[in-house]
C-alpha cells in the first residue's frame, strides 16, 4: 500500500505546511480504466475514453479536490485474456485505487476475478450480464441488466397483444442474457417463443436467418444486437420484404443505427436509458461538449453510460477523500444514492446493481422518440 | 415443386456464392495462377471500398464513375503492394534464389505485414466502425421474382463477376500477356531464359488482380452498406477456401467452389444455428486438404 502511505504523508505535509498545499499535486489520485481501444469493438472503447476525458477534465477544472485525479487507460481489445492481464497490472500498481471497465460482459467478468481477489472496486459502464455484479462486493455497474430490459420489453409486447415472438441475439454472454432476460418473463405472461437463435457478432448476411424467422410466422422479433449488426439486420429485413415489428434493447440505441439503415430503421421499438434530446441541464451540457469534439454528432447511450460511470467514480473519490484507499473507495461507490447523471438518477442496491428507470422509444421518420 | 422457403434460401446462397466468387477471382489470379503467396488481397478489397466511399462522400458521382475510380485506385494499390512487399524479394536473380522456396514464401510475411499496416492505418484515419454510406448508392433495391426476392445488387454482382471471369479466361488463354503469366507461374527461371520480362508480368498480374479485388470491395460494400477497415477479412478467408477447393490454380474451379460454399452456407443455416454456418467453409477446407489435395475437381496441370 505504497499509495496510501505516500498519500497520507503528502496529505499530512500539506495539512501542516498549509501554504505548501501545492505539494499534494505530486500525488494525484489514480484510477484505472480498461477498455477496447483497438480491435473489433474499438469504436466503443474510443467513445468511452472520449467521454471519460470530458468528465475528468471538467472534474479537475472544478477544483472539487485539492489533488488532481488521473485515469490510466489500458487497451483490452475486448479479449478476456488481455483483460485479465490488465487487471493484474492494475492490481499490482499500488497507485490505483479503483478501476473502471471493461466493455463486454465476458471480459469484465474475467477481469472481475482478479479484482475480487485483490479487493479493488470495479465499476463497469456496460457489462450487463446478470452474473457480473454478483461476482463479489467489489463489482458495480452503471447499466441496467438484461433481466430488467427483457422484463420491460416482455410487458410492452404483452400489452400490445403480441403472443408469438422470435428471438435472436449475438453469440456472447451478453446475447445469452438478452434471450434469457426476455423469454423467462414473456413465457410467464403466457407468450410463446417460436424461434430462438444466436449469430456471430459482425455477421454480414442475416438473410438466411431472416428467411427462417419469416417461416415461423411470429408476431414480433426480439433482438439482442448492437447498432452495426442491428443496421444490417433491419436493412436485410426490408430488402427481403419481411414486415415483422422488431423490438430491441438499449444496445441498439445509437444514431448511427438510423444513419446506417435509413428508412429500414423506422418502426423499431427499444428500451433505453439515455436520450440526447432530453431537456436536462446535465444532459445538454454533456451533449454539447460531445458534439464539439465529434463533428456535431450526438452521443449514443454507451458514451453516456461511461460518462456517468466516471462521474460516479469521481464523486466517490470526493466522498472518500482524504482517506482514499481501495477499501474506502468500495464503501464510497456503494454509498452512491440518486446520483444525477445523464442516464437518469442512479443508486446502487446491495448487489452493486444500478436502479435506473428505462425509457421506451421507437424510431419515427429517422429519429428516436420516446413512447409515452 | 420446390418449397418457396428453400427456393429463397437457395437464392440467398447463390447470391452469397457470387459475392465470394467476385473476391475469389482476383485472389486466385495472384495467389493461385501466378503462384505468389499474397495475403494482402483482403486489404486491397477494403481499400477499394474506402476509395469508393470517399468518392461518393465528396463528389457524389454516378455509380459507374465510382467504379472506374475504384478500379484505378485498385490498380495503384496493386502496383504499390507489389513494389513494397514482393519486389524486394526478387532482387537476387541467381538460380539458387530464384528456385528458393524460402524467398518465394517470405512474401507470406511481407504481404501480411502490408495488410496489417493498411488495415490499422484505415482504422486510425476512419475509426473501426461502419462508415456511413449515402443510402441512395446502395445496391439493395428489391426485385420480386415470383416467390423469391432478390435485389438489383445481385444482378450487378452477377454481371460483373461474369465479365471478370470470362475476360480473365480470354486473357489467360489467348493473349500474349496471359501466355507470359502462365509461363512465369510455371517456371519463372525458364520464362526469364525465354526472354519474358518476368518483373513486368508479375506487376501486371498484381494490377489486374487488384483491380478486381478493389471492384469486389466497393460492390460488396454497397451491397451490404457495410464499409469498415476489417471488412476484407471474412471474404478473404472464404476466397482462400474457394481457391483451395478449386485446386489452387484454377479460376473456374474457384468460382464453382465459391458458389458451392455460398449455397451450402445458406442451406446449413436452415438446419443448424447460424453460428455454425461459418464452420462450413472450414469443414470444406479440411475435407479438401485431407481427401482431395488436388482440389475437388481433380488434378489439372494447366494453370488457368
Amino acid at each position: 500500500m505504497i499509495l496510501s502511505r505516500r498519500l497520507t504523508v503528502s496529505l499530512a505535509l500539506a495539512a501542516t505546511v498549509a501554504p505548501l498545499a501545492g505539494w499534494a499535486q505530486d500525488a494525484p489520485i489514480v484510477i484505472g480504466y480498461q477498455l477496447p481501444l483497438t480491435g473489433n469493438t474499438a469504436q466503443y472503447g474510443q467513445d468511452f475514453k472520449s467521454a471519460a476525458e470530458i468528465a475528468l477534465e471538467k472534474f479537475n477544472a472544478s477544483g472539487a479536490l485539492p489533488v488532481p485525479v488521473e485515469i490510466i487507460y489500458e487497451d483490452s481489445r475486448s479479449d478476456a485474456k488481455e483483460g485479465v492481464t490488465i487487471a493484474r497490472k492494475f492490481v499490482d500498481n499500488d497507485d490505483i485505487v479503483a478501476v473502471l471497465g471493461d466493455f463486454t460482459s465476458t471480459v469484465s467478468m474475467a477481469a472481475a476475478q482478479v479484482y475480487k481477489k485483490a479487493g479493488v472496486v470495479q465499476l463497469s459502464q456496460t457489462a450487463s450480464h446478470p452474473d457480473f455484479a454478483k461476482i463479489s462486493e467489489w463489482q458495480f455497474r452503471n447499466i441496467t441488466t438484461q433481466d430488467q430490459e427483457g422484463a420491460v420489453n416482455a410487458e410492452w409486447m404483452h400489452e400490445k397483444g403480441i403472443e408469438k415472438v422470435a428471438v435472436i441475439a449475438e453469440q456472447t454472454d451478453w446475447g445469452q442474457s438478452v434471450v434469457k432476460g426476455f423469454t423467462t418473463p414473456f413465457k410467464d405472461m403466457g407468450g410463446e417463443v417460436v424461434f430462438e437463435e444466436f449469430f456471430n457478432r459482425g455477421l454480414a448476411d442475416f438473410r438466411s436467418i431472416i428467411t427462417k424467422i419469416d417461416e415461423t410466422n411470429p408476431d414480433a422479433v426480439y433482438t439482442g444486437f448492437f447498432y452495426e449488426d442491428g443496421a444490417q439486420f433491419l436493412k436485410q429485413m426490408e430488402q427481403l420484404g419481411v414486415d415483422i415489428p422488431v423490438y430491441s434493447t438499449s444496445a441498439a440505441y445509437n444514431d448511427k443505427l438510423i444513419e446506417l439503415s435509413g428508412e429500414a430503421a423506422d418502426g423499431l421499438f427499444l428500451t433505453a436509458t439515455f436520450l440526447p434530446t432530453r431537456e436536462d441541464a446535465g444532459v445538454q451540457e454533456f451533449v454539447e461538449e460531445w458534439k464539439s469534439l465529434h463533428d456535431g454528432a450526438a452521443p449514443g447511450q454507451f458514451p453516456a453510460q461511461a460518462y456517468d460511470a466516471v462521474n460516479i467514480m469521481l464523486e466517490a473519490v470526493v466522498r472518500a477523500y482524504p482517506d482514499v484507499t481501495r477499501e474506502s473507495m468500495r464503501e464510497a461507490v456503494a454509498a452512491t444514492t440518486d446520483f444525477p447523471g445523464v442516464t437518469g438518477n442512479t443508486s446502487f442496491d446491495e448487489n452493486g446493481e444500478p436502479l435506473k428507470e428505462l425509457t421506451k422509444a421507437t424510431v419515427e421518420n429517422g429519429e428516436f422518440v420516446e413512447v409515452k | 415443386m420446390l418449397d418457396p422457403y428453400y427456393l429463397q434460401q437457395l437464392t440467398i446462397g447463390l447470391s452469397l456464392g457470387m459475392i465470394y466468387a467476385l473476391m475469389a477471382i482476383g485472389f486466385t489470379l495472384i495467389f493461385g495462377v501466378l503462384n505468389v503467396v499474397n495475403f494482402a488481397h483482403g486489404e486491397i478489397y477494403t481499400i477499394g471500398a474506402f476509395a469508393g466511399l470517399l468518392m461518393i462522400a465528396t463528389f457524389g458521382p454516378p455509380l459507374l464513375a465510382v467504379l472506374l475510380v475504384v478500379m484505378a485506385v485498385g490498380a495503384l494499390a496493386g502496383f504499390g503492394l507489389e513494389r513494397l512487399a514482393f519486389k524486394p524479394f526478387r532482387r537476387f536473380s541467381d538460380e539458387a534464389s530464384m528456385k528458393s522456396r524460402a524467398m518465394r514464401e517470405a512474401t507470406l510475411m511481407s504481404s501480411l505485414a502490408m495488410s496489417i499496416v493498411a488495415r490499422e492505418s484505415l482504422e486510425l484515419i476512419f475509426g473501426s466502425q461502419f462508415q456511413s454510406v449515402d443510402l441512395s448508392y446502395l445496391i439493395n433495391k428489391q426485385i420480386q421474382l415470383g416467390p423469391v426476392t432478390i435485389v438489383n445488387g445481385d444482378l450487378i454482382i452477377f454481371a460483373v463477376a461474369l465479365v471478370m471471369f470470362l475476360g480473365l479466361q480470354w486473357l489467360l488463354k489467348y493473349s500474349t500477356i496471359g501466355l507470359s503469366i502462365r509461363a512465369v507461374s510455371n517456371n519463372p527461371l525458364g520464362a526469364r531464359y525465354c526472354g519474358i520480362n518476368t518483373d513486368r508480368t508479375i506487376i501486371l498480374t498484381f494490377v489486374i488482380g487488384s483491380v478486381m479485388g478493389a471492384l469486389a470491395g466497393i460492390l460488396v460494400g454497397l451491397y451490404y452498406g457495410a464499409i469498415y477497415p476489417s471488412m476484407g477479412f471474412t471474404p478473404g478467408i472464404k476466397a482462400f477456401v474457394a481457391m483451395v477447393m478449386g485446386g489452387l490454380s484454377s479460376i473456374p474451379g474457384a468460382v464453382i467452389s465459391a458458389m458451392i460454399l455460398g449455397i451450402t452456407e445458406s442451406m446449413a443455416t436452415s438446419v443448424v444455428s447460424s453460428v455454425w454456418a461459418d464452420m462450413v467453409a472450414y469443414a470444406f477446407l479440411l475435407i479438401t486438404l485431407v481427401f482431395f489435395p488436388q482440389g475437388l475437381f481433380g488434378a489439372r496441370r494447366e494453370r488457368v
